[in-house]
C-alpha cells in the first residue's frame, strides 16, 4: 500500500543590493521601524515605480545560474490583494511574461540519490512590510522597512518526492545562490523564505489534491511540516476522507499543521500588466555579459576537484560548501602539490573548517601560504602531526611564520642524528630486558622503546625518527 | 461616432447582467461596504454600463497591433530616496513605538506569528 | 519681469471676487501664501520663464502649502509630505502657486458634480457646470482669477472643460509631463494638462512643466519643450499655406448641436482661409472609444485607489472597528462617493477571473486600433486634425447626474486622444447661445509644437466671443 508524495517548493529570496526595488530607499536589515521609508514605498498618493538595475542583474545572474532561459522581454504585473504591510494594496510581480522560464537544480536525494529538481520559472516583485500582531494588545503593528525590497520566486516543479527532499532542495538552492552572491539566503532574517505544496497519491494514479504550507522558519522547519502534512493527508485519505485545496500553516513549537483561519481560501488577485512600468528589455550582450562573470558553480566546482586534486566526491562536497572555503582549499593544495590531495582535504576539512566562524569563511591568518608552510613543517618531520594542531590555534591570533610558532611553543622536533643517537643508545641501556624480548621475537615492544626514547627527549624527538633508529641499532 | 448609440447597448451576445452575488463579491474584493440600496442601484448601473461596453465584442480577438514600447528605464543602485518632507508621525493616523498601528486581523484569532 | 508682490496682491484681490461671486474654484487658497511665495522670489531675485505668474493647481496634484483631498473624503485634510515634481518645477520657473482647484472626486468625471466639496460653477453661466474633471481650475481661468492653470487629463478632462468655459486647454503627449506627485486615476492615460487664457499662456505652461522625470519611468526621453520656440513672439505664424488639416467624419455625427456644427464649420473655413489645405479623413475604430475608455481607466482606478484604506494617512471614518478588514469597508465605503465608488467596482469587475479576457484584454486591442488609426492618418500626410471638443456646448447642474452613461458620452470626442497618446488642444472658436464652444486640434505623437502653431494662427483669426450662426 505504497504512497507517493509529491512537493513543489516557492521560494522568496532577498536580493543583495542598497537600494529597493522600486525606490532609493536603503535596503538595509534591521534598522529601527519606519526609518527607511519614502512617498514610493509607503504608497503615499501620487506616488510612482523606478526599477533597480543591479536587482535585474543579480535576478538575471540566478536565473543563469539556474540553467534557466533568460527573456529577453519580461513584463511587470500588478498582483491586487489588501493586506496591512501592502502599501499600495497591490504588489509589483511579474505574472504572463516573468524573466526566466525553464531551469533545473541538481540535488542529492537522501531516498534517490542524484535528483534534477526543474525551475518552473523565477521572477521579480517588491516585498511587503512586516507585520506584528503580538507586539501592541487588539492591534497590528506594521514596519515598512521591508516594503519594496526586491526579491525574485523561484517555483519549482513539483519534482520533490519526500520532505527531506525539499529540506535537500533547499540547501542545494542556497550554496548556489549564496556562489553567485545573489543573496544571503538567511531564514532567521527573512531573506530567504518557503512556501510549499504538498499533495499524496498512490504511485501510476495522478497527483492528489495538493495543500499549501506556510510559516516555516528553517530548513528543518519545513522538513518537519511536510513530514506532518505528508502523514496528515495519507492519514485522512486512508480513513476514507478527501483532501480540500487549502492554505496550511505551520505551528513549529508543537510541529503541527493547520489549516489557515483565512476564510477566503482562493485569492483573485486581478493581475494585469503595471501601468507606470514599461516592459523590461534585456539586451543580449548584457546577458552575456552577465553570464561571463558567473563564478565556477557549486556542482561544477566539486566534480573538477574530483578530478583534479584525486578526492572522492562526499569530500569534494565538504570544501565546495561555500566559494571562499573552496578557493581557499585550492590555493591550499595547489601549493603543496596536487599529489598530496587527500592529505590536504584532510587539513583542510578537519582542522581549517574548525576554525571557521560559519562554516562559510575561513579566518585571513589561516592563509594557503601558511596552511601550505605548516604541512611542510610536518611533511619533513620538522612537527609532529599532533603539535601542529597546536601550531594552528596559535596561527590564529599571531603573526609569523609557521616555523617560527612552533620553535617559540617548544614543539620543534629533534632531527640531529647524533643526539637521537645518544637518545636511543641510552634507553636501550636502560631497559635489557626488554630488549632481549624484543630480539626474541616480541616486535610489539618496539612501541615501548620509541616512548622511551621520546620520554629521554622530553617529547622533541620525531617518534618516527627514533623509530628506525631504534630498529637500526636493534639489529645491528 | 456612437453618440446616437449610447445606452442602448451592442448589438451580439447577451446582456450582461450583475447579479448581487457578483456585487458582493467584488465589493469584498475591493474591500468597500455597500449597503442594501445601493447595491441594488449598482447592479442596474453596472449591467447597463456593461452591456453598453459589450459593443467591443464587435472586434477581433486577434490581429491588434503591437504597441511601439520604449523599454523601461533602470534605476542606479545607490541609496538616494526621494525625502519625506515630515516624518510619519506627523500623517500617520496611529503610530506607537515608531509602528503603524491597525485593528488586529480577525483572520488571526487564536495566535499567529510576526509576518 | 512683473513686480511679484503686486502680482500676488492683486491675484488675491481677483481669486477673492471670484469666489465671493460664486465659481468656488478653489478648495484652498491663500493672500497670506501668495504674499509669502511673493517675497521669497523677490529675495532669491530668480528670474524663471514663469516668473511672477500666479497658477492655480488642480487638487489631485501634490503641493507642500495646501491639503490634497482629491475633492474627496477619504484626503479630507490630508497634506502631502511630498511634492509633485510639475509643481516643483513650477516653483523652480519662479511661479507663484495660488491654491488648489476643486475637480470631480479622484478625477472622475465631467462637471465637479462628483466633487465631496459641492461642485463649481460656470462664470460665462452660473446655472452650468464648469466641465471636468478639472473645472475649478478652469473656472479659476475662465473668471479672470488667475491666467494660466494646472489640470489633469484622463479622459479629456481638461479639454472639455476648456470647451465649456471657453479657455484653451491642452493635453500633452502622454510621457511629456511628469506625473510624479499626481494622484494616479488611470495611470496609462493620466497627464498633467495645463490650462491658459489664450494659447500662448497655456504653452507657456506647458513648457515649464515638461519634460523627462527620473522618478517617473513613463516619461518620454526627449528634449524638453521651449517656451520661446512654443510661444515666443515668432511663434505664431500668418498663414497656414502647406499646412493640412484632416477633419475626421466620425467626429461629425447627426448629434453633434447645431450651434457646436456651426462654430466648427466657421472654423474650418477659417483655416482654409489661412492657407490650409482641409482634408477629409476617417478614423474608423472612433466608435470603440468611450466603451474602451470606460474598461481601462476604471481597471486602473479600481488598483491605484486600493491605497486608500485608512492605514498610513488620511482620516480613519470606522467608528469602531473590529478588526482591518472593518476599517477597510467602512473608510472606503464612506470616504468615496458613487461615481467613484461605480468606477471602483466595475473596474474590479472587468479585471476579476473569468472577465479579463473579455474585458480588458479585449479594451487594450481596441486601444492598439484606435492609436493605429490616428497613426495611419498623420501618416498619409495629414498634420493636425480639427474636430469639434464636446457634442454640446456646457450643460446645466443635474442635467446628466440620473445617467452615468449620458455623462460619460460628453467626452466622446476627447478620450480618444487619452487612449492614443497623442497630443490634443481646445480653444473657444465662438459662442452659440452665450455658451462657448471649444474647437479641438490633435497631433501625432509628440507633435505639440505643430498643434500649438496651428492653435495661435486660428486664435489670432478668430473672434472667440461672437455668435455663431
Amino acid at each position: 500500500m505504497a504512497w507517493e508524495t509529491v512537493v513543489g517548493l516557492e521560494v522568496h529570496l532577498q536580493l543583495l543590493t542598497r537600494s529597493k526595488m522600486f525606490c532609493g530607499c536603503s535596503a538595509a536589515y534591521g534598522d529601527p521601524p519606519n526609518r527607511n521609508v519614502c512617498p514610493v514605498c509607503l504608497g503615499l498618493p501620487g506616488a510612482l515605480p523606478t526599477p533597480n538595475a543591479h536587482a535585474v542583474r543579480l535576478a538575471v545572474r540566478a536565473a543563469l545560474a539556474l540553467g534557466c532561459a533568460v527573456h529577453p522581454r519580461s513584463v511587470f504585473a500588478r498582483k491586487n490583494y489588501f493586506y496591512p504591510d501592502l502599501p499600495k494594496g497591490y504588489q509589483i510581480s511579474q505574472f504572463e511574461e516573468p524573466l526566466a522560464t525553464g531551469g533545473a537544480l541538481d540535488i542529492v536525494s537522501p531516498e534517490r540519490g542524484a535528483v534534477r529538481v526543474g525551475i518552473t520559472r523565477l521572477h521579480i516583485e517588491e516585498d511587503a512590510g512586516k507585520s506584528f500582531h503580538d507586539r501592541v494588545p487588539g492591534m497590528t503593528a506594521v514596519d515598512f522597512n521591508r516594503s519594496g525590497v526586491p526579491l525574485i520566486e523561484i517555483v519549482s516543479e513539483p519534482d520533490l518526492r519526500s520532505p527531506a527532499e525539499a529540506r535537500a532542495y533547499l540547501t542545494a538552492l542556497k550554496q548556489v545562490m549564496r556562489y553567485v552572491e545573489v543573496s544571503d539566503c538567511n531564514m532567521e532574517e527573512g531573506s530567504l523564505r518557503v512556501d510549499a505544496n504538498l499533495s499524496v497519491h498512490r504511485p501510476g494514479t495522478p497527483f492528489g489534491t495538493r495543500t499549501e504550507v506556510k510559516n516555516m522558519n528553517s530548513f528543518s522547519g519545513v522538513e518537519r511540516a511536510l513530514t506532518f502534512e505528508q502523514g496528515r493527508q495519507i492519514a485522512a485519505i486512508e480513513a476514507g476522507g478527501t483532501i480540500e485545496q487549502r492554505t496550511m500553516t505551520f505551528h513549529a513549537p508543537t510541529g503541527e499543521v493547520r489549516p489557515m483561519r483565512s476564510k477566503e481560501q482562493s485569492h483573485d488577485y486581478r493581475y494585469f500588466p503595471e501601468p507606470d512600468l514599461p516592459p523590461l528589455v534585456l539586451l543580449p550582450s548584457w546577458v552575456d555579459e552577465i553570464r561571463a562573470e558567473l563564478p565556477e558553480l557549486p556542482e561544477d566546482k566539486r566534480q573538477r576537484f574530483v578530478r583534479t586534486w584525486r578526492i572522492s566526491s562526499t569530500e569534494a562536497a565538504v570544501v565546495t560548501a561555500s566559494a571562499a572555503v573552496a578557493d581557499h582549499f585550492e590555493a591550499f593544495v595547489k601549493a603543496v602539490g596536487a599529489e598530496q590531495g587527500k592529505d590536504v582535504w584532510n587539513w583542510e576539512a578537519n582542522d581549517v573548517l574548525t576554525h571557521s566562524p560559519d562554516g562559510e569563511s575561513i579566518p585571513a591568518s589561516l592563509s594557503p601560504a601558511r596552511m601550505a608552510e605548516l604541512f611542510a613543517l610536518v611533511k619533513d618531520g620538522t612537527v609532529s602531526r599532533q603539535a601542529s594542531r597546536k601550531v594552528l590555534a596559535e596561527m590564529l591570533a599571531h603573526e609569523g611564520s609557521p616555523a617560527a610558532i612552533a620553535a617559540r611553543l617548544g614543539v620543534v622536533q629533534e632531527r640531529d642524528e647524533g643526539q637521537l643517537a645518544a637518545w636511543v643508545t641510552d634507553a636501550l641501556a636502560a631497559h635489557p630486558a626488554e630488549v632481549a624480548r624484543y630480539r626474541a621475537g616480541e616486535t610489539k615492544l618496539m612501541g615501548f622503546l620509541v616512548g622511551q626514547v621520546m620520554k629521554r627527549s622530553g617529547g622533541k624527538a620525531d617518534p618516527k625518527a627514533a623509530g628506525a633508529a631504534l630498529g637500526k641499532a636493534l639489529a645491528g | 461616432m456612437g453618440v446616437a448609440k449610447g445606452a442602448d447597448g451592442a448589438g451580439g451576445g447577451e446582456a450582461a447582467r450583475v447579479t448581487r452575488q457578483d456585487i458582493r463579491r467584488i465589493a469584498e474584493l475591493a474591500e468597500l461596504a455597500v449597503d442594501e440600496a445601493t447595491a441594488r442601484e449598482l447592479e442596474g448601473q453596472l449591467s447597463r454600463i456593461l452591456d453598453y461596453v459589450a459593443q467591443l465584442q464587435e472586434l477581433p480577438r486577434d490581429g491588434a497591433p503591437e504597441p511601439d514600447e520604449p523599454a523601461v528605464r533602470l534605476r542606479r543602485d545607490e541609496v538616494r530616496p526621494d525625502p519625506l518632507l515630515v516624518p510619519p508621525d506627523a500623517f500617520a493616523p496611529a503610530l506607537r513605538q515608531g509602528l503603524f498601528l491597525v485593528p488586529r486581523l480577525a483572520e488571526l484569532a487564536g495566535g499567529a506569528s510576526d509576518e | 519681469m512683473t513686480d511679484a508682490r503686486a502680482a500676488a496682491r492683486a491675484a488675491a484681490g481677483r481669486i477673492s471676487d471670484a469666489e465671493r461671486r460664486g465659481t468656488a474654484a478653489f478648495l484652498a487658497w491663500s493672500e497670506g501664501a501668495l504674499l509669502e511665495q511673493a517675497e521669497a522670489l523677490v529675495r532669491s531675485g530668480a528670474t524663471g520663464d514663469l516668473a511672477g505668474e500666479v497658477v492655480a493647481v488642480k487638487d489631485v496634484i501634490a503641493d507642500r502649502q495646501f491639503p490634497t483631498t482629491c475633492g474627496s473624503r477619504i484626503l479630507e485634510g490630508y497634506h502631502s509630505p511630498f511634492e509633485a515634481t510639475v509643481v516643483r518645477r513650477l516653483r523652480e520657473a519662479g511661479a507663484l502657486i495660488a491654491g488648489k482647484t476643486n475637480c470631480d472626486e479622484f478625477a472622475m468625471g465631467s462637471s465637479t458634480e462628483h466633487s465631496a466639496y459641492g461642485p463649481s460653477r460656470n462664470p460665462v453661466d452660473p446655472t452650468r457646470v464648469p466641465g471636468g474633471s478639472s473645472g475649478g481650475s478652469a473656472a479659476a481661468v475662465a473668471s479672470g482669477a488667475v491666467d494660466m492653470a494646472l489640470g489633469t487629463e484622463t479622459g479629456g478632462s481638461v479639454r472639455q472643460p476648456a470647451a465649456f468655459c471657453g479657455i484653451v486647454g491642452i493635453k500633452p503627449t502622454y510621457g511629456r509631463v511628469s506625473r510624479y506627485g499626481l494622484v494616479a486615476f488611470g495611470s496609462s492615460l493620466d497627464q498633467v494638462a495645463p490650462f491658459g487664457k489664450d494659447v500662448r499662456s497655456a504653452a507657456r505652461l506647458l513648457a515649464a512643466i515638461s519634460g523627462r522625470d527620473d522618478l517617473d519611468a513613463t516619461t518620454l526621453d526627449r528634449v524638453p519643450l521651449s517656451a520661446d520656440a512654443l510661444a515666443g513672439p515668432d511663434a505664431a505664424p500668418r498663414s497656414l499655406r502647406g499646412s493640412v488639416i484632416g477633419v475626421p467624419r466620425e467626429y461629425f455625427p447627426d448629434g453633434l448641436a447645431p450651434g457646436v456644427r456651426a462654430a466648427c464649420e466657421t472654423a474650418v473655413a477659417t483655416l482654409r482661409g489661412l492657407g490650409a489645405e482641409i482634408r477629409d479623413v476617417s478614423l474608423p475604430h472612433s466608435r470603440y472609444a468611450i466603451p474602451t475608455y470606460y474598461i481601462v481607466a476604471p481597471a486602473e482606478a479600481s488598483s491605484n485607489l486600493a491605497r486608500y484604506d485608512g492605514v498610513r494617512y488620511g482620516p480613519r471614518l470606522a467608528d469602531h472597528p473590529a478588526d482591518v478588514r472593518e476599517l477597510y469597508r467602512v473608510t472606503r465605503g464612506r470616504g468615496f462617493g458613487p461615481e467613484v465608488r461605480r468606477r471602483i467596482l466595475l473596474g474590479t469587475y472587468v479585471l476579476s477571473a473569468g472577465y479579463y479576457d473579455a474585458y480588458y484584454r479585449q479594451a487594450q486591442r481596441a486601444r492598439a486600433l484606435i492609436r493605429r488609426d490616428f497613426a495611419d492618418a498623420f501618416a498619409s500626410g495629414v498634420d493636425a486634425l480639427f474636430t469639434p471638443t464636446t457634442p454640446t456646448t456646457a450643460f446645466k447642474f443635474g442635467e446628466h447626474l440620473a445617467d452615468p452613461i449620458a455623462m460619460y458620452l460628453s467626452d466622446v470626442f476627447v478620450c480618444t486622444a487619452n487612449l492614443a497618446g497623442v497630443p490634443a488642444l481646445s480653444l473657444p472658436i465662438g459662442r452659440s447661445e452665450g455658451l462657448p464652444v471649444g474647437g479641438q486640434l490633435i497631433g501625432a505623437m509628440e507633435a505639440e509644437a505643430t498643434i500649438i502653431r496651428i492653435a495661435l494662427a486660428l486664435e489670432a483669426a478668430t473672434d472667440a466671443r461672437a455668435e455663431v450662426r
